[in-house]
């Protein structure tokens, strides 16, 4: 039985990222200077996962303004609107807004994975697509297209995004922020499933859904242990009791807990309590592994927090693997 | 002299404006430590004066001093504030940050802090009630990294026993209209904390003889509307323009019936919302048939701030406009 850990998604930018991405918007900074910053900026960042010992790394996508622009940027019939308030966070993202059906000019992943494969080495590669139901619900829809053929055509989209980069030894993640509103009913939900199982059978090993900023209700939950997504990550921080009551009561079975025990919108130190440790062990027993994780991205507090939020997270990986017996994973191939 | 604020309709903005010139070159010197008090208060005045200019010449009834002084809503007031410190910069949207303030002592009021922009606003007012306005402990903490309390209710109460010293300075100045602005209220809206805000609002205002105005804006309002219609204020000030008015049937299903704020004016484009759209947007409140036009204040969804002056300008006209003609009207 094994235990390792991964951050969740983007981390935030620190202040040669601010300033590279100012200027690059004001026009004082050609191509090539800025993808070379950039490559500089995410390099650090790589850097600092593989030091702290984690199997599979993100990039860091400090040049993603959210979740969804780096896509909507890159399809046709797609344009961003107002801004709207991104979850409960003093944080706000652009509202994309369908005009059409959505087309791709050109990839969003390939490229990076490219860019930076030999970088991660001897760690992997996470991608992260934001997931079909909350793409869907957190945008405007004024093209003729109905919400289903809208569904159905981003998660063709996203397919091809896996595709792309099936051959590179990655992980996948599906962001699906909004499954965790505790106001859903698993009505709404439920025809997802099959988008879902679509993105997930591409890559059924290696690829998980990830639920954040609260904690959905049982009958939600219970769609999502459904789906074909090998790991599940839950955030298990934000509404600490509700999670580990549904995780009592459901556990994840036929699915690798992906638990989300580092707080990471709030700057204090985590503790890792003998409640949340009470509960992996209880999770570790269903499953050959465990996976920590941050319980969202890292990008809603200041770059120095999010360095100590990773080597938190590491910490968290030696003390389960010492305390429950559990072998600590460091490559994931 | 003193105004008479419109018996129907009156028009009011929430809070901040664009800065002016003055008051970004004293933002300027501040964060460089370059100016003396007297300097920057000079340059301040005379950003005020340019936003009360601007309030007058569209005609907008109850007005504001543009929160000149404010770099921004949380920050001003926790930079201020005992057991607070300065925080790193984090990302609001795109490329743009605030320096996320860090809670970690026991808060505390040191003196008054908006009262000197809330009289400078009024001495060029020519009459007009200038609102004072403060962020919520709410949204003060939700803003916040915290690093002391780590219990959100006791945090927030603490945060409402020190900032009801600054709603008394205000009104001791003079302050006959006050806003708490809570938009983070909208992010959870849950009963639980419904009932915290409620608690908190009650050690603020409580005993005083002042139009009490809470502003929430940007999120799902209408899941925390039937749990704030206990609140104890007159005025909530909310947002609908930016989220098309989706709100309002909410006001009808839950027996909406204090005053409210009316946002007609959204601050997030640039594109100028004509008299007639206003005067149509006001229309479809009144096809509610829920609130008469005396308790019906005409406004923007939320501060100016991030428009550019000329714009921000004109859409006030505009609204003023807007608003003589649905007097005529209703």
């Amino acid at each position: 039985m094994t235990v390792w850990g991964m951050v969740l998604g983007a981390y935030p930018r620190s202040r040669l990222a601010r300033y590279t991405l100012r200027d690059r918007e004001r026009g004082t900074l050609d191509f090539s200077q800025y993808t070379s910053r950039l490559l500089i900026i995410h390099s650090e960042i790589i850097g600092v996962q593989k030091a702290h010992g984690l199997p599979i790394v993100v990039d860091g996508m400090v040049d993603w303004h959210d979740i969804f622009r780096p896509f909507i940027m890159r399809w046709k019939n797609v344009s961003v609107n107002g801004l709207l308030r991104y979850f409960d966070n003093n944080f706000f993202y652009r509202i994309p807004v369908f005009t059409g059906e959505p087309d791709p000019l050109e990839p969003v992943w390939l490229p990076r994975i490219r860019q930076f494969k030999d970088l991660a080495e001897p760690s992997s590669l996470k991608i992260v697509l934001p997931g079909p139901f909350t793409f869907v619900n957190l945008s405007q829809n004024v093209s003729d297209l109905s919400k289903t053929e809208l569904a159905e055509a981003i998660t063709s989209i996203l397919k091809s995004e896996i595709e792309l980069v099936k051959e590179e030894n990655v992980f996948i993640q599906v962001d699906e922020p909004l499954v965790g509103d505790r106001r859903l009913s698993k009505e709404e939900v439920e025809e997802y499933l099959d988008y879902w199982n679509e993105i997930a059978s591409l890559s059924s090993e290696n690829s998980a859904i990830a639920i954040y900023f609260d904690v959905p209700q049982k009958e939600v939950f219970d769609v999502v242990l459904e789906s074909k997504f090998k790991y599940i990550s839950v955030d298990v921080i934000d509404s600490k009791r509700r999670a580990i009551e549904l995780l009592g009561k459901t556990g994840l079975p036929g699915h690798v807990p992906v638990l989300g025990i580092v707080d990471a919108r709030r700057i204090h130190e985590d503790k890792l309590d003998e409640e949340l440790l009470t509960m992996i062990k209880k999770l570790s027993k269903e499953s050959q592994e465990i996976v920590l994780t941050t319980t969202t991205w890292l990008d809603l507090i200041p770059y120095t927090y999010a360095l100590k939020k990773t080597k938190i997270l590491s910490k968290f990986v030696d003390i389960v693997s010492e305390k429950l017996g559990l072998e600590k994973r460091i490559l994931w191939r | 002299m003193e105004y008479q604020v419109p018996r129907k309709f009156p028009t009011t903005v929430v809070g901040s404006y664009p800065k002016l010139e003055p008051a970004k070159q004293a933002l300027r010197k501040i964060r460089k430590k370059q100016a003396t008090p007297d300097e920057l208060r000079d340059l301040f005045v005379e950003a005020i004066r340019g936003v009360v200019e601007d309030h007058l010449w569209a005609g907008v009834d109850i007005i504001s001093d543009g929160e000149q002084t404010r770099e921004d809503m949380v920050v001003y007031f926790a930079e201020r504030m005992n057991g607070y410190m300065p925080g790193e910069w984090t990302r609001i949207f795109d490329n743009v940050y605030f320096r996320k303030p860090i809670i970690y002592g026991k808060v505390e009021w040191p003196e008054p802090l908006t009262v000197e922009d809330w009289k400078i606003a009024s001495s060029f007012a020519e009459g007009r009630p200038v609102k004072g306005i403060l962020t919520g402990p709410y949204t003060m903490l939700e803003w916040s990294f915290d690093l002391y309390y780590g219990d959100r209710r006791e945090a927030i109460i603490d945060l409402a026993k020190e900032l009801r010293k600054e709603i008394e300075a205000l009104v001791n100045a003079g302050a006959k209209y006050i806003q708490i602005d809570e938009p983070a209220l909208s992010t959870r809206p849950w009963k639980e904390e419904a009932d915290i805000v409620k608690e908190a609002l009650k050690i603020m205002l409580y005993g005083l003889d002042v139009k009490k105005i809470v502003h929430i804006c940007f999120g799902k309002i209408e899941y925390i509307l039937p749990y704030i219609l206990e609140f104890p204020v007159d005025q909530f000030d909310l947002e609908f323009k930016n989220s098309n008015f989706r709100l309002l049937p909410y006001l009808k299903e839950y027996g909406y019936d204090k005053e409210l704020g009316y946002g007609v004016i959204d601050v997030h484009t640039t594109q100028i919302e004509s008299v007639d759209e206003i005067v149509e947007d006001i229309e479809k409140i009144m096809n509610l048939g829920i609130l008469s036009p005396e308790k019906i204040y005409i406004d923007p969804d939320c501060g100016l701030k991030r428009l550019p002056r000329e714009i921000a300008r004109q859409k006030l006209k505009n609204m003023v406009e807007a608003a003589k003609i649905a007097r005529e009207k209703w």
